[in-house]
């Protein structure tokens, strides 16, 4: 911009109030309400948190111990890594399956088959149930004694008596994941339909007409139509079953015998049910140092690709 | 849109180091002793309104009866009185956070086994004098008690103890209680013989109530603690949840019950023995179809390891604890007029079978005429004991860390021997914490 | 995450089907297959149904049993004495329609001021490139992760010093933290959408850049935006343990309040409960119905391009 560009030589008179500032202070600017929630209710609980770590401090009594890496320690020479294989197993488990479950409904419904506005409505009902009572309602029907699962496979002669659902450490894990499963697949479907929606129909008719089997255009059409969808969903639903606390802590409150416990729930019962909020944090720092590991780990996959 | 500048990078890095250092200073201020020496949670003592917390003043079955106690009391005394309640299962932690931060006052509904664990923060009342007023039980009294101070006073007090179904028990062609654990496993097996479904003994089997298993660790010899030194991993222990687990393996009780699957069980006509507090009876029987149920429940005395062994029994019961500072006198009074006022306890009494605490609210002839009341008395209340463990803070995490060892065995994921070594150890690492 | 990694996802590229080979023996082959997709469609419909809603069956059918015949063994698939008892009686229960209006306000106000603030940090990092936006970016993310126990017991500390327990602005600021992130994070990947010669054509037309953003940028995203609301309402819906702690039984949530009312120290009142549950997911159901296609078509337009 030289002097010999008389058309542009005034700025605008409308842009006023971004006007004095760089492209770089205005997106600062704008990201300064959000930043400011951030540090005031996510990072400053969060570091004040995992400070308290290295104290020994108990939830009822003011005052505390400098410790060192005792509370640490506490865990990494005791349950860590079975928490840690739970939690990823929970995790894990309980992504898949609803992901599965969800595409597979969402295919389905994008047929176009009759009413599926209608059924695709209806399945929002286990979204949308507050979800300490999906909980309860799972523990109903899973229940040893009394239980509608039970009952009905009794009465197919499926199974001779009662099987303790959440009493058993296998079938225990499996019954938390199904209860997840049960409350995710219905936003993971909605997510996945939308995706296929905007699949063109001609693109199928084309594959179809070219002799194409179903399965060979499902990865040829429309897989990778919807990639983009299904790994947010896969993404989103991983990192909330990451944090998930309501469904396990009703459910089997971490047991039997500590098999379901996860990070979400050891921190929770350790804080607040033993009160020692020194090794709740130790524990919830060694989480965070694994969280931190795995997204520089992921950023590096990442920037290698470019796109700074 | 284009990268530029120094400043931005800077004001970044400002915004960071803002960021940190204000986390830094809540860090530093978190770490001065809040509230250290604060004898109470503020405000004033001689107000009229005050707060009551209690986890039965939103549960439906509860609510009602306690309501009415509040209505009475606000009307006579012309003042307010804020309900507080948090569920059941979350009491505990609960009411630590918000009476440590200063939130809660005014009385304060606590379990029996819960009263150590808050009076140890320091902030509830001496309530030594009051309480000589009440005419309480010395067992109640007890009950409300923790390191010589009295901290509660007792609004109900009863046990945990084994309850029969009598007309099962008939069915089985089993003439009389069993006494001994012998005799005792020996009618289990005849029960599981009646087929159908029948878990012969709804005991605990969730982490949750599986602290039911102290009271047979003591029959079968466990101190559990004695003289400081805690003595679960003795053999007597060992022994207690070997012959647990030859139940469990034997079906002779279920996995995964807690208390309420025990009463539904029970409910259904398919389990002779439960263990359970004393209001068990009414909330039992109340949803059960079997009308008759009620007249067929009995308490037991728990059977012994050999004749003439005392048998053993938990205590159980609540208390009301005055929190120091804001309407605490007036709340005092409340609570000694909830616990002892003779109308008040009867109708208490007549709505939620809940025994009273004091010799008149039991001699009243409400109370004394309900023979189950007065069996539970004589046969299970009469030889109870308070968990030694309940003087500690820590009582719910020694009984959570026993819980998961025996859930370990019943699981078969530990041995006996070595799970008992290792719930020992545990509790006695709690306990010096 | 995924947003910033470029793999352009369309047709162009792929082998496409010449149509002249389309024969008729390839068209009745595609009756067929739309035949045979047609069965396998109303198969796994059948299947997931059977998954997905008999659970929501037997909470109706528990709902409408009587409190005795509950705990039966085995337990009566088809209930035959009816009873609207647990309904009538929620009529008279204030508490709980306190719990639901609470639960109402805190979650949509949760819901716009997550979407509000969240708009201006997505487009932030959607529009602009500076450093550090990256990590920034991913903190974001990752806070989504953090345990809400961790963050409890300081947010109960500094609402409790400022004298802020028992409010709504408590609950709302407590379950900002895992809704903003999400808000975030979704609203930046429907920024990306918006081409950035949009922008520059506003930029040259002479507009300002907040107004490039409330008046060209924002209208555009807007289903994004409820969606994205939709999202953060049902996570503060769902919230059990911050509504627990922070709130008292004025401000309660239904989570928390649901739970003290029909799971107590004597009971587990499962009639009374689903019965509950289900009268209060019922407006939010309806709701969900109408505003469903703004969950697909926010969703979509933000995501499927990633």
């Amino acid at each position: 911009m030289s002097t010999a560009a008389p058309p542009q030589k005034a700025p605008p008179p409308r842009e006023r109030s971004g006007g004095r500032l760089s492209d770089g202070a205005f997106a600062l600017l704008l990201t300064a309400p959000g930043l400011a929630l951030f540090a005031a209710i996510i990072f400053y609980p969060l570091l004040s948190a995992l400070f308290t770590g290295f104290f020994r401090q108990d939830l009822r009594l003011p005052g505390r111990e400098f410790v060192g890496l005792d509370n640490f320690t506490h865990w990494l020479d005791g349950d860590f890594l079975a928490i840690l294989e739970q939690t990823l197993i929970f995790t894990v488990g309980a992504t898949l399956v609803p992901f599965v479950i969800g595409f597979a409904l969402a295919l389905a419904l994008n047929t176009g088959l009759k009413g599926s506005g209608f059924l695709r409505g209806l399945f929002l009902f286990p979204w949308v149930i507050p979800g300490v009572v999906v909980s309860f309602l799972w523990m109903w029907i899973f229940n040893a004694n009394y239980g509608v699962l039970n009952g009905v496979l009794m009465e197919a002669g499926i199974i001779d008596e009662s099987v303790a659902w959440l009493g058993r450490p296998g079938t225990a894990m499996l019954a938390v994941i199904v209860t997840k499963a049960w409350a995710s697949f219905p936003w993971m479907m909605v997510m996945l339909l939308a995706g296929l929606q905007t699949v063109p129909k001609e693109l199928h008719e084309a594959a179809s007409m070219d002799g194409a089997g179903s399965v060979r255009r499902f990865f040829a059409v429309t897989w990778p139509q919807v990639r983009g969808v299904a790994s947010i969903v896969l993404l989103l639903e991983f990192i909330w079953n990451f944090q998930h606390f309501d469904t396990i802590y009703v459910l089997t409150g971490g047991g039997p015998a500590g098999t379901t416990e996860t990070f979400a729930t050891a921190v929770y019962q350790t804080a607040f049910k033993g009160f020692d909020i020194g090794r709740a944090t130790a524990l919830g720092g060694l989480w965070m140092l694994l969280l931190l590991l795995l997204v520089a780990v992921y950023l590096r996959i990442t920037e290698r690709k470019g796109d700074a | 849109m284009t990268t530029s500048g120094i400043s931005r990078r800077g004001a970044l890095r400002m915004l960071g180091i803002g960021a940190l250092g204000a986390a830094g200073a809540g860090v530093l201020g978190a770490c001065a002793p809040s509230g250290a020496g604060s004898p109470s949670n503020g405000g004033d003592p001689k107000s009229k309104n005050f707060d009551f917390t209690s986890w039965s003043l939103n549960e439906e079955a509860a609510k009602p009866s306690i309501e009415k106690i509040i209505a009475a009391w606000e009307k006579a005394q012309k003042s307010t009185i804020r309900a507080v309640s948090y569920p059941y299962n979350e009491y505990l932690s609960q009411l630590t956070l918000k009476l440590g931060g200063g939130e809660t006052t005014g009385a304060v509904h606590l379990d029996i086994a819960w009263l150590a664990a808050m009076a140890q923060m320091g902030r509830l009342a001496d309530l030594g004098p009051v309480a000589g007023k009440g005419g309480y039980t010395d067992v109640a009294l007890k009950s409300g008690t923790y390191d010589g101070t009295q901290y509660g006073l007792p609004w109900n007090t009863g046990s945990i103890g084994v309850i029969a179904n009598a007309h099962l028990l008939e069915k089985a062609g089993i003439q009389k209680h069993p006494t001994t654990v012998e005799e005792f496993e020996a009618a289990l097996r005849e029960l599981k013989g009646l087929g159908g479904g029948v878990v012969p003994y709804a005991a605990a089997t969730k982490v949750a109530q599986l602290k039911d298993i102290f009271p047979w660790m003591q029959t079968f010899g466990c101190k559990l603690l004695d003289g400081g030194k805690v003595t679960i991993g003795d053999d007597a222990s060992v022994d207690a949840v070997t012959w647990y687990k030859k139940l469990h393996d034997d079906k002779l009780i279920a996995a995964d019950v807690d208390r309420f699957d025990a009463r539904a069980l029970f409910g259904q006509g398919k389990a002779a023995f439960y263990d359970d507090a004393i209001i068990g009876k009414g909330v039992t029987s109340a949803q059960s179809k079997d009308k008759t149920l009620a007249d067929a429940m009995q308490p037991m005395e728990r059977p012994v390891l050999k004749a003439g062994d005392t048998p053993q029994a938990l205590l159980w019961g609540g208390v009301i604890a005055i929190v120091k500072g804001k309407g605490q006198d007036a709340a005092t009074e409340f609570a000694l007029h909830t616990t002892t006022d003779r109308a008040t306890t009867s109708e208490y009494f007549a709505a939620r079978a809940l025994p009273p605490s004091t010799t008149a609210g039991l001699a009243a002839p409400e109370v004394a005429k309900d023979t189950f009341t007065t069996e539970w008395t004589r046969k299970i209340t009469r030889t109870a004991t308070g968990s030694p463990f309940w003087q500690f803070a820590q009582n719910a995490q020694i009984e959570e860390a026993v819980a998961k060892q025996v859930q370990a065995v019943l699981v078969g994921k530990s041995k006996p021997k070595d799970a008992m070594k290792q719930a020992g150890e545990e509790a006695a690492a709690l306990i010096k914490r | 995450m995924t947003s910033t990694t470029p793999t352009p996802v369309s047709a162009v590229g792929r082998p496409q089907p010449s149509a002249t080979r389309a024969g008729r023996g390839t068209r009745r082959r595609v009756r067929k297959d739309l035949l045979r997709s047609r069965i396998a469609a109303w198969s796994a419909v059948v299947v997931i149904g059977a998954f997905g809603l008999l659970p929501v069956y037997w909470l109706l059918a528990t709902a409408l049993s009587t409190p005795e015949s509950t705990f039966q063994f085995p337990p009566k698939l088809i209930p035959t004495d009816l009873t609207l008892g647990n309904f009538t009686a929620l009529a008279e229960n204030d508490q709980l329609i306190k719990y639901m209006i609470n639960s109402l306000i805190v979650a949509s106000i949760t819901a716009v001021l997550s979407v509000i603030v969240a708009t201006y940090m997505g487009y932030s990092f959607s529009k602009f490139r500076y450093r550090g936006r990256r990590s920034l970016m991913h903190l974001v993310l990752a806070s989504q992760m953090f345990p809400q126990a961790l963050l409890l017991v300081t947010l109960y500390t500094v609402f409790s010093s400022f004298g802020m327990l028992n409010t709504y602005t408590a609950l709302v600021l407590s379950f900002t933290t895992f809704t903003m992130p999400l808000c975030v994070w979704m609203l930046k990947g429907i920024f990306d959408t918006v081409p950035d010669a949009l922008l520059e054509a506003a930029s040259i037309d002479g507009a300002s850049r907040w107004r490039t953003l409330h008046s060209i940028v924002a209208p555009l995203a807007a289903p994004g935006m409820i969606a994205a609301g939709l999202f953060a309402f049902v996570r503060g819906w769902n919230d059990f343990i911050f509504a627990l702690t922070l709130a008292d039984k004025e401000k309660q949530t239904l989570p928390p309040g649901l739970v003290s009312t029909y799971i107590g120290e004597f009971q587990t009142a499962w009639p009374q409960l689903m019965a509950a549950s289900l009268v209060v997911s019922v407006p939010v159901i309806v709701a969900f119905m109408f505003l469903q296609r703004y969950l697909v078509g926010g969703m979509t337009a933000g995501s499927v391009k990633s």
